[in-house]
């Protein structure tokens, strides 16, 4: 007899397959998954599981609300529990996908007709390059705070006078030293929009330092990493 | 032989003599839903019983938000377990979808049901008597599926309008146990306020995981709100807890309506710019701080009362002063402290800096203290004042119930009924600490 209880969730739809890994730095490299089956608005997040493992992490989307592949950046963090296992994975293996998640971004209407600053530590960069491939007119200045300007992941996406590097341990970036440090001497129009994305103490002293210049908490949309 | 069994009839069972206990752990939408759940079984010809009276079902109702509701769900299920052998023990709750696996194996609990199947326990159940295998995943999931209160373990009934979050607060399971966040219809939920009244209730709560999320279509939580004010009938409305997430004048001027009661839950949980965003909070102090301002510039009486996280991986004690000062400056009436407990699988495991139990304990008992004394403050606030109580209960010749502004009064009853609203004026602060109370007299 067939049971007539209808399964609401259909398991394998957040099943993905990798195309391809994309190595970008020693530590960091991206996957490229099949096209995402759902909608998403650029700034919003997953979460990513391996097959057969119990936990699972969060990671903004990488590539455009319209693009072929779905794409997340990830950095292998030393002695981490999930990314080791990550870096692991082959073209051809699974992954789950849930999602998305989150409120950090921007309504479409905005992105055509605001003025943006993105802020963004390391990986934190992800959910920046989502916008800008999604709203390819927007108005942007994106400020990149690495270690080192080989961390500048996939910078030629980038219009040059919109994307400003700070690496605090070498001399090839737009500015050297910490990210904070350019912000504190910049000047922004009144009306602009900060994102701010990366680790939780990059964003306490960014938000310090754009308070310090006037601007309300209400302007400012912070994505915490760790 | 297994067979199909069909959820959606829930006939009446006139012949029904099978009579059901329940136990609940936790949030005010655990307790809504145990509440439904009553409902149900008693519709379908179920007595209701307490767990010492040999029930033949007991449905446990788990939490799983911090380590000690973790122990409390487990001795809870074994005692009311061992105490009745032959019962079907249910599991459910979000300890049920945290510790599923480990659940399933302990012979002493019949089934364990997730979240979102929930609300069709009584088809299991009563499969169960009548020998069909229904395994609880095919249930349906839907996780507004419970009917309006009717018989409630409570005057004051809620109305479920959201559930789930995917904020991913660092320290939270509820993203996890609870599932992504989705709203129910307007529809639905004003239909679920009418026949909530209809059945007698003179208060309703707003319930949810995380409300001010709310968003059905067009409908953003204001919009429903405003609807729901609007349904005629004699009752009072209340909003559990709130995220302090961007609520504008809109929401401040909702509150002039006189069904609308005076008191917000907002959880603050600490007091410090660097420890929220630790938490992945999507405020600041000053944002919270303008809210309570403007809030209190129409109505300074406002009773605002929250939750603290003490001892949150990395709190110096200068973060600790910051929250100390918060909750001085706002004045909070009732403080929910919680020690920080590492919950498996979130971020703020991975945390460094944990913070050790002593000193959280010291700074729990420093958040406490505080917390009375500006409760007393608050409460001295409205002596010789009248509010109007919702009684709750009577017990020898003495009413107790709430006020509009959530503060617990106490009167000589003197032919008052149990769910009425009588007008109270108050005149003396009585006991301490939890047990704090406003006594009066009725001032009709
Ligand atoms: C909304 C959201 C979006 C995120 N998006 C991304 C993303 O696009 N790319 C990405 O690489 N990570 C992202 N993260 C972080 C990611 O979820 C994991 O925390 C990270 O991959 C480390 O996992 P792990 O198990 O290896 O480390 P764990 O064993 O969990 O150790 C955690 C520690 O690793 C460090 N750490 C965590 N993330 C990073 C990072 N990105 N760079 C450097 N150090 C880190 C911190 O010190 C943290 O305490 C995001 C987190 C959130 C909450
Ligand atoms: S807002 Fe944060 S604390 Fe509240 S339920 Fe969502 S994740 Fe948990």
């Amino acid at each position: 007899m067939i049971s007539m209880i209808k399964h609401d969730i259909k398991i394998d739809e957040s099943f993905y397959k990798i195309e391809e890994v994309r190595q970008l730095t020693d530590e960091t490299f991206s996957l490229k998954l099949p096209k995402a089956r759902f909608a998403f608005k650029a700034g919003q997040h997953i979460s990513l599981g391996i097959h057969g493992d119990y936990q699972s992490r969060e990671y903004s989307i990488y590539s455009g609300a319209d693009d072929e592949n779905l794409e997340v950046l990830v950095k292998e963090v030393e002695n981490g529990y999930f990314t080791p296992k990550l870096r692991k994975l082959k073209a051809g293996d699974l992954v789950e996908i849930h999602g998305p998640f989150g409120k950090f971004g921007m309504e479409p209407h905005l992105a055509e007709t605001g003025k943006f600053v993105f802020i963004a530590s390391g990986t934190g960069i992800a959910p920046f390059r989502s916008m800008v491939r999604t709203y390819p007119e927007i108005d942007y200045t994106l400020i990149h705070g690495v270690r080192y300007s080989k961390e500048a992941y996939d910078r030629n996406e980038y219009a040059e006078d919109r994307y400003v590097l700070c690496s605090s341990r070498d001399q090839k970036g737009t500015y050297q030293g910490r990210l904070t440090g350019y912000l504190k001497n910049c000047t922004f129009a009144p009306e602009t929009h900060f994102y701010l994305c990366g680790n939780s103490d990059m964003i306490f002293d960014a938000l310090e330092i754009l308070k310090d210049k006037g601007f309300e908490r209400d302007q400012i949309h912070c994505e915490v990493y760790f | 032989m297994r067979r199909n069994v069909n959820p959606e009839n829930r006939t009446v069972n006139l012949n029904n003599t099978k009579k059901i206990a329940f136990k609940t752990l936790g949030c005010r939408l655990n307790q809504y839903e145990t509440d439904a759940l009553v409902t149900d079984f008693d519709k379908a010809g179920y007595q209701l019983v307490g767990v010492d009276e040999s029930p033949d079902v007991v449905v446990v109702n788990t939490c799983t938000v911090t380590n000690q509701s973790d122990q409390k769900s487990r001795t809870t299920i074994s005692q009311a377990a061992r105490a009745n052998t032959n019962a079907v023990v249910v599991v459910t709750g979000c300890m049920a979808n945290n510790f599923k696996e480990k659940l399933e194996s302990q012979d002493n609990i019949t089934f364990v049901v997730e979240n979102n199947r929930k609300s069709s326990i009584l088809s299991l159940v009563d499969a169960h008597f009548s020998g069909e295998i229904l395994h609880p995943d095919q249930l349906p999931q839907d996780v507004f599926r419970y009917e309006p209160v009717q018989k409630s373990l409570h005057t004051r009934s809620a109305v479920k309008i959201q559930d789930g979050c995917d904020n991913f607060c660092t320290f939270c399971i509820i993203p996890m146990v609870r599932g992504r966040a989705v709203s129910r219809p307007v529809a639905e939920v004003l239909e679920s306020v009418r026949k909530t009244i209809e059945n007698g209730f003179k208060e309703i709560v707003i319930t949810g995981v995380n409300i001010g999320r709310y968003e059905a279509g067009e409908a953003h939580f204001e919009d429903l709100l405003a609807q729901i004010l609007e349904v005629p009938g004699d009752f009072r409305v209340r909003i559990s807890s709130l995220e302090p997430d961007g609520f504008g004048e809109r929401f401040v001027d909702l509150f002039r309506h006189p069904k609308l009661m005076p008191h917000l839950h907002l959880c603050l949980q600490s007091g410090s710019d660097r420890t929220l965003l630790r938490m992945r909070r999507m405020y600041d102090v000053q944002q919270f701080r303008k809210t309570i301002k403007l809030f209190r510039s129409v109505y300074p009486d406002f009773n605002f009362t929250t939750d603290i996280i003490v001892g949150f991986p990395g709190e110096t004690e200068d973060e600790f002063q910051e929250t100390m000062d918060a909750v001085k400056e706002f004045n909070f009436s009732h403080v929910h402290t919680f020690k920080y407990s590492v919950r498996r699988g979130t971020r703020a495991e991975r945390l460094e800096n944990h913070v050790s139990e002593k000193i959280k304990t010291e700074r729990s008992a420093q958040i406490r203290d505080l917390s009375e004394k500006n409760k007393k403050q608050y409460f001295a606030s409205f002596l010789g004042k009248t509010e109007e109580v919702l009684i709750e209960k009577v017990t020898q010749g003495i009413a107790n119930g709430y006020g509009e502004h959530y503060i617990p009064v106490r009167f000589k009853a003197s032919g008052a009924q149990k769910n009425t609203v009588r007008p109270v004026i108050l005149t003396e602060i009585r006991g301490a600490g939890e047990n704090m109370y406003l006594f009066g007299e009725l001032n009709d």
